[in-house]
C-alpha cells in the first residue's frame, strides 16, 4: 500500500521552506533545508527547523503613523470588497464578507493598541492623525500579506501564522494542514466519552497524523492531568509545529510528539492504547486537482491525498486500531463523508470481523456523515 | 404664622451655632433625623412623634437646642396621618420647585435655583420609583393597624405588620429627610443673604452642589433598580422590509448603539451580522458588556422609524424605513436561568454545499443553534473558531430563553402585563426624521431632539432616561 508520495512530500516541504516573510524569521532564524536536495527516504531527513512565529506573537517593533495604517486599511478593504464583482460566481471564489472579517482579525493580530481605534476612524480627531501605532509587522509586509491572501489565495491562517481552533490558538505554517472546524467535534466526542467513563482518562491515547497537533492538544486538555497522548506524523514540519504548539500550552508532560508513519513510532504499545483519534488524508486522488485554491495550491498534499478512493490511510488505520487498542478502547476517524464512512464501517464489520463493536457514523454540523467511531471488542 | 416665626428664629440659631464653631452639617443632623409625624408646621408635635425621639432629644440636649423644652412625652408612637410635606419658611416645597421649572444649568454654575431644581427632579423620580402615593396610603393603613389595642393578640401578624411598617417607614424617612435637607439649604441660603454672610453662603452652595451629585446617583439607582438592570445585554437590530434603504437604516441604528455603548465605556462585541446585498445589514446582534447595560438598553426595545430622502434612490424620493430592536439581559450565574437540554438543540453550520472537511479551507465557521421546543434560534459567525461561535451563539440563545421565561412569569403577574406588551418588539417607539425637517421624537414619552446627528452618534441618554422615568410614572399612576 502506498501511503507516501515522495513528489508530494517534496513539494510540500518546498513550500514550507519558502520564507514566510523577511521579518518573521528575524527573531528566530530558521535553518531551511536546501531546496534542491532530494530526499531519498523519510528517516534520513534531519530538519533542525524552528517554527515560524505567528503574527500575533511577534514583537510590536514597527512604529507606524496612524494615517499610513488607515491608508493601508482602506486599500485592503477596497481590495476585499472588489473580489466578488471580478470573479465569476463559482464554488471556488472569495467572498467579500469573509475577507472583511479576516481583515479585522489581521488587524487584531497586528496592532497592539485598541484595534477599534483603527476601525472607527470617523471618531478620531485631527490631531490623532499625527499619532503612531505599534505594529507587529511593517506596513510593507502587511501590503504584501494581504495581496498574497487575495491574489495568491494564500490561506488566511498561513498569512497570520495561526488558526483559532476550539478555544486554542494554534501556530500553523505551510507544510502543515490547517485544522478544520469539523475536526473540533472529535475533541467534543472524546470529552463526552471521558466524562462518562474515567477509565479513558488514565490510559494512553494516540493522535495519528497530528499535523499542527490540534487534536492531540484538544484531547489532552479534556483528559485532565492523568492523561497521556502520543502524537505521530510523517512530516518533519508537522513534528516541529506540533511540538511547538504542545509547548505553547505547556503540555509536554502529557503529549509526546513522535516522527514517523502512522503506527510505526508506537512500537511496544500494541494492545495498550485506550483511544485512537485521527484526521487522515481522505480526499480521492482524482479530486485533488479540483480543490479550492487555498487548499490545492497551499496545503500539503501529504495531509490531503487519500489514494484512489481516498481510503488508503483509513483502511490502514482500521488495521492498526485492531492491533493497538486495548479491549474496550475507543477510536474516531474523520472521513470524506457519507460514502467513505459507510465503506469504513462495512470494512470493519466484514473484513475485521469481531474486532470492533458499537460502530457509529457521526455527522458534522453541516449534516455530512463525517466521523466513524467505535470500540475495540 | 407662629410657626413661621419659630422657624425663623431656629434658622438664626443655626447661624449662631455656626459662628460658635459648630459644623453646619452637624447642626442639621438633629432635624434631619426627625421625621414629622403629624405636620411640619407644628413644632410642638414635630420631632418626638417618631420612634427616634429619645435620641433626638438627647442630641438637642447636647446642642443646647432652644426648642428642647418643647419635647415632651407622647403615648402615640405611630401616627395615622403620616407625613406632612416639608417646606421652607416661605412655603417652598419640592413640588413647587418643580412647578417653577427653573432652568437646570451645568453643575459648575453656582446658581442655587438650578441645583435645587435638579435635586427636586431627582427626588421626584425617586418618589415615583417608590410609588410614593401608594406607599403613603399603605403606611397609613399599617399605622392604623399598629395602633389597634388588640394588635399583639396575634403576635405573628403583629410582627409582620410592624416589620413592613418599619421598612416602609425607613424608605419614606429617607426621602423626606432628603427633601428637608434641600429645603433647609434653601432656607439657609436666604438667611445668609440677609445676613450678608458670604462665607456661609458659599459653603451652603457647596453643600447644595454635593447634594445634587448625590441625588443624581440616587435617581439613577432608582431608575435602574429592576431585577436584571445591572446585567450586560445583547442588542439585536433587524431591518424592516424595503431592501437596501432599510438595511442601511438598520446599520445606522446598530452604529448608534455601538457609539452609545462606547460613551458608557461598555465593551462591544459583534456576535452576529448578516450584511445586506448592497449596503447595511439585514440583522445584527452585539454583546454589550458592562454594569447596567441592560437597565439602560431595555428602553430601546421596539421599532425605530426613519424618514429621509434615500441616498439609494436615484429619484431622490422620500423613504420611510423601519428597524426593530430587541434587547435581552445576560443573567449572572447567580440568577435562575433556564436549563437547556442538549437534546433539545439542533446545531447547524452553514456552508454553500460542497464536501467540507479537508476539501474546504474557510475562516467562516458560523453556527446556528435552534432550540427545538421554542423554535428560538441564535447565530454567531464573528468568532475565529467554530467552538467559540457555538459558545457565543449558546450565550445568545440562553439570554433569549431567559427572557422568554421572564416574560412568561411577568405575564402571570398581571400587574406588569400592560407595560410588557407595550414594550415588546414590533411597537413603534421612536421616529427619526431627517427630511423635510429634522427631529427625533420618542413616541412613548414625547421627548424630542432637533439634532438627529447627535442622536445617531449615540447621544441617547436623554431618550433612555426620560423613558425610564416615564415608566415609573406609569407605575405610580396605575395604582
Amino acid at each position: 500500500m502506498i501511503r507516501i508520495f515522495p513528489s508530494f512530500r517534496f513539494t510540500s516541504l518546498l513550500s514550507a521552506a519558502k520564507p514566510f516573510c523577511s521579518v518573521a524569521c528575524s527573531s528566530s532564524p530558521a535553518r531551511e533545508p536546501p531546496p534542491n536536495l532530494p530526499y531519498p527516504e523519510v528517516k534520513s531527513i534531519t530538519v533542525s527547523k524552528t517554527p515560524k512565529t505567528p503574527l500575533f506573537l511577534r514583537t510590536p517593533s514597527h512604529v507606524t503613523p496612524l494615517s499610513e495604517v488607515w491608508k493601508w486599511h482602506d486599500w485592503a478593504k477596497d481590495l476585499a470588497s472588489s473580489v466578488e464583482s471580478s470573479s465569476t460566481k463559482s464554488n471556488d471564489s472569495l467572498e467579500s464578507v469573509t475577507l472583511l472579517r479576516e481583515l479585522k482579525w489581521l488587524i487584531e493580530d497586528t496592532i497592539v493598541d485598541d484595534p477599534l481605534s483603527i476601525l472607527h476612524k470617523k471618531e478620531i480627531e485631527d490631531d490623532d492623525k499625527k499619532k503612531s501605532v505599534k505594529l507587529r509587522a511593517s506596513l510593507e509586509e502587511l501590503y504584501d500579506l494581504w495581496k498574497q491572501r487575495i491574489e495568491n489565495r494564500r490561506p488566511f491562517q498561513y498569512v497570520v501564522g495561526c488558526e483559532h481552533w476550539r478555544d486554542l490558538v494554534l501556530c500553523v505554517e505551510e507544510g502543515v494542514l490547517i485544522p478544520r472546524p469539523e475536526t473540533e467535534l472529535i475533541v467534543d466526542m472524546v470529552e463526552e466519552l471521558v466524562s462518562r467513563d474515567d477509565w479513558f482518562k488514565k490510559g494512553i491515547w494516540a493522535d495519528l497524523g497530528t499535523g499542527s497537533g490540534a487534536i492531540a492538544i484538544g484531547v489532552a486538555k479534556v483528559l485532565g492531568s492523568r492523561g497521556k497522548v502520543v502524537a505521530t506524523d510523517l512530516s518533519p514540519v508537522a513534528i516541529v509545529v506540533a511540538s511547538h504548539n504542545v509547548q505553547r500550552y505547556s503540555l509536554e508532560g502529557m503529549i509526546e510528539v513522535r516522527e514517523g508513519s502512522w503506527f510505526e513510532p508506537l512500537k511496544g504499545l500494541e494492545g495498550k492504547l485506550v483511544g485512537i483519534v485521527s484526521n487522515p488524508p481522505y480526499i480521492p486522488s482524482d479530486d485533488i486537482p479540483g480543490l479550492q485554491a487555498e487548499v490545492g495550491r497551499h496545503e500539503p498534499k501529504l495531509a490531503l491525498d487519500g489514494g484512489i478512493d481516498g481510503t488508503d490511510s483509513l483502511i490502514h488505520l482500521c488495521h492498526g486500531a485492531s492491533r493497538m487498542l486495548k479491549r474496550g478502547g475507543f477510536f474516531i476517524f474523520e472521513t470524506n463523508g457519507e460514502k467513505q464512512s459507510k465503506m469504513i464501517v462495512d470494512y470493519m464489520t466484514n473484513d475485521l470481523k469481531h474486532c470492533f463493536s458499537d460502530l457509529k457514523i457521526v455527522s458534522d454540523f453541516a449534516g455530512i456523515d463525517r466521523f466513524v467511531t467505535g470500540f475495540r471488542r | 404664622m407662629s410657626s413661621f416665626i419659630i422657624r425663623r428664629s431656629r434658622g438664626k440659631s443655626l447661624l449662631l451655632w455656626k459662628t460658635h464653631g459648630f459644623k453646619i452639617t452637624s447642626s442639621f443632623s438633629p432635624s434631619s433625623d426627625s421625621v414629622s409625624a403629624s405636620g411640619f408646621s407644628s413644632f410642638l408635635t414635630r420631632s418626638f412623634k417618631t420612634t427616634s425621639s429619645g435620641n433626638i432629644s438627647q442630641k438637642f440636649g447636647d446642642f443646647g437646642y432652644p426648642e428642647n423644652g418643647f419635647v415632651s412625652m407622647t403615648r402615640r408612637l405611630f401616627s395615622s396621618d403620616a407625613v406632612a410635606v416639608p417646606a421652607t419658611c416661605d412655603g417652598l416645597t419640592v413640588e413647587r420647585i418643580i412647578a417653577s421649572q427653573w432652568p437646570i444649568l451645568d453643575e459648575n454654575e453656582s446658581d442655587w435655583k438650578s441645583h435645587a431644581a435638579a435635586i427636586a427632579q431627582s427626588i421626584q423620580v425617586i418618589k415615583r420609583r417608590l410609588q410614593w402615593k401608594k406607599l403613603l396610603v399603605r403606611l397609613k393603613v399599617l399605622s392604623a393597624e399598629l395602633n389597634k389595642n388588640d394588635l399583639w393578640d396575634d403576635p405573628l401578624h403583629a410582627d409582620k405588620i410592624s416589620r413592613e411598617h418599619g421598612s416602609l417607614m425607613g424608605k419614606m424617612k429617607g426621602v423626606v429627610t432628603f427633601e428637608r435637607e434641600l429645603l433647609e439649604h434653601i432656607d439657609m441660603l436666604k438667611l445668609t443673604k440677609e445676613e450678608n454672610d458670604s462665607e456661609l453662603e458659599s459653603e451652603t452652595l457647596m453643600a447644595l452642589m454635593d447634594m445634587r451629585r448625590v441625588s443624581k446617583e440616587k435617581e439613577l439607582a432608582a431608575l435602574l433598580s429592576a431585577e436584571n438592570d445591572q446585567c450586560s445585554c445583547f442588542i439585536e437590530v433587524q431591518a424592516g422590509v424595503g431592501g437596501t434603504e432599510s438595511n442601511d437604516w438598520a446599520a445606522m441604528v446598530m452604529e448608534m448603539y455601538k457609539s452609545w455603548a462606547q460613551r458608557h465605556n461598555y465593551s462591544v462585541t459583534v456576535v452576529d451580522e448578516m450584511p445586506g446585498e448592497m449596503a447595511g445589514i439585514k440583522r445584527a446582534t452585539i454583546k454589550v458588556n458592562g454594569e447596567y447595560a441592560y437597565g439602560y438598553a431595555k428602553a430601546e426595545v421596539g421599532t425605530h422609524r426613519l424618514v429621509r430622502i434615500s441616498p439609494f434612490d436615484s429619484g431622490k424620493r422620500r423613504h420611510t424605513s423601519f428597524a426593530a430592536v430587541a434587547v435581552t439581559p445576560i443573567l449572572g450565574d447567580g440568577s435562575t436561568r433556564v436549563q437547556i437540554n442538549e437534546s433539545d438543540l439542533r446545531i447547524e453550520r452553514f456552508r454553500s454545499g460542497g464536501a467540507g472537511g479537508q476539501h474546504a479551507n474557510t475562516t467562516d465557521s458560523a453556527v446556528r443553534i435552534t432550540h427545538i421546543p421554542t423554535n428560538i434560534t441564535a447565530t454567531c459567525q464573528n468568532e475565529r473558531s467554530q467552538h467559540m461561535n457555538k459558545a457565543s451563539a449558546m450565550a445568545v440563545l440562553q439570554s433569549r430563553l431567559d427572557q422568554l421565561e421572564m416574560a412568561r412569569q411577568t405575564a402571570m403577574n398581571a400587574q406588569h402585563t400592560q407595560s410588557l406588551t407595550e414594550n415588546s418588539w414590533g411597537n413603534q417607539i421612536r421616529s427619526y426624521v431627517l427630511q423635510p425637517y429634522r427631529l427625533v421624537k420618542d413616541l412613548r414619552t414625547n421627548y424630542e431632539v432637533s439634532d438627529p446627528d447627535s442622536v445617531l452618534e449615540g447621544d441617547l441618554d436623554g431618550f433612555i432616561l426620560s423613558f425610564l422615568s416615564y415608566s415609573l410614572d406609569k407605575g405610580d399612576t396605575e395604582h
